[in-house]
């Protein structure tokens, strides 16, 4: 007997994201999932916007990693509630990880969750976190071609963030190649530059961040 | 892993749905843009059935192609070297149209 079907493999991962895609929505909060390669920048970003932000700001940060909780002790400098995922081996966050980690917290009462993802520009992709928008970072100390090669990343983007800026009279990088192939990709992304140590670009991430509140 | 693993949940709750007969073969549907290597799968795959009550599983791996569609002509292109464009008519006014499935597509079970 031969079954014809359409179901989708993480349909289970997919039904918990829509779960909490709804909840965020209900309680209007904007969150976002940030992927990349390790190294590229995530957990700098995520210090320069949190340092950035008045206290009475109701933001949190779920940060992952397969070992060590050293991210969320950098995080947690800031004054905002951060939890570590340690994810044991798995090179992804999941929507179950999520939800796990979000009970007992006051997550209805947020703004912004953020999302830091384990570095890797590959698994993350398939896992529906429920979240808003998707940023994709890339270091200047990239190839530009990583778009191309990691084509699935960067198609389910809404954003690109080219960090490390500050770098750029030091490596061969080319902005322009950068963009030209993200956009190949996902001819809507929106791409912004940024260096978190000289803080040059920071001003338009944060006017990204606060325009989808 | 996890998404093999993921795969064989899927099989193993569809067979119940469809009655519990035995599974011997089950199709896959993978995009180009799921982010899923599909020898790296096949692998994994073999590696979670070994043992268990799936062990003669065969699956089937049909690969689905990135494809945008043409917002000018209508046209559904597959995507190659990562260009955007249109194929037909040289718009580069185009939508995604396909290529993240990850889908189990079909089994075929015994009678239960």
């Amino acid at each position: 007997m031969l079954v014809p079907l359409e179901r989708k493999v993480l349909n289970e991962n997919d039904r918990i994201a829509a779960t909490l895609r709804q909840r965020f929505q209900r309680n209007g909060t904007f969150c976002l999932n940030l992927i990349s390669s390790p190294g590229s920048g995530k957990t700098a970003l995520l210090e320069r916007t949190l340092a950035g932000f008045d206290a009475a700001r109701r933001v949190a940060v779920l940060t992952g990693d397969i070992q060590t909780d050293n991210d969320a002790r950098r995080l947690a400098r800031y004054g905002f509630p951060v939890r570590q995922i340690s994810t044991g081996g798995a090179c992804h966050l999941d929507a179950r990880m999520v939800e796990r980690h979000l009970t007992d917290w006051p997550v209805d009462e947020l703004e912004i969750l953020f999302l830091e993802n384990v570095g890797n520009l590959v698994c993350p992709t398939s896992y529906d976190l429920g979240e808003e928008a998707r940023a994709v970072l890339l270091s200047v100390t990239e190839g530009e071609d990583k778009p191309l090669k990691y084509p699935a990343t960067f198609h389910h983007a809404d954003l690109m963030v080219l960090n490390k800026i500050d770098l750029l009279p030091y490596v061969p990088f080319s902005m322009e190649l950068a963009r030209e192939n993200a956009r190949r990709v996902q001819p809507e992304i929106e791409i912004l530059e940024v260096s978190c140590t000289s803080g040059e670009g920071l001003e338009r991430w944060n006017d990204w961040i606060e325009r989808h509140l | 892993m996890s998404i093999a693993a993921s795969v064989l949940d899927a099989v193993r709750a569809e067979a119940a749905l469809q009655g519990g007969g035995r599974v011997t073969r089950a199709g896959l549907r993978i995009g180009e843009l799921s982010g899923v290597a599909v020898e790296s799968l096949r692998f994994c795959l073999e590696v979670l059935v070994a043992d268990t009550e799936l062990a003669a599983l065969g699956f089937e791996i049909e690969f689905a192609p990135w494809t945008r569609r043409c917002r000018g002509c209508a046209a559904v292109f597959r995507v190659t070297d990562a260009r955007p464009a249109c194929t037909a008519c040289g718009s580069g006014d185009t939508e995604a149209a396909g290529g993240d499935q990850m889908e189990l597509s079909f089994l075929e079970l015994e009678e239960p």
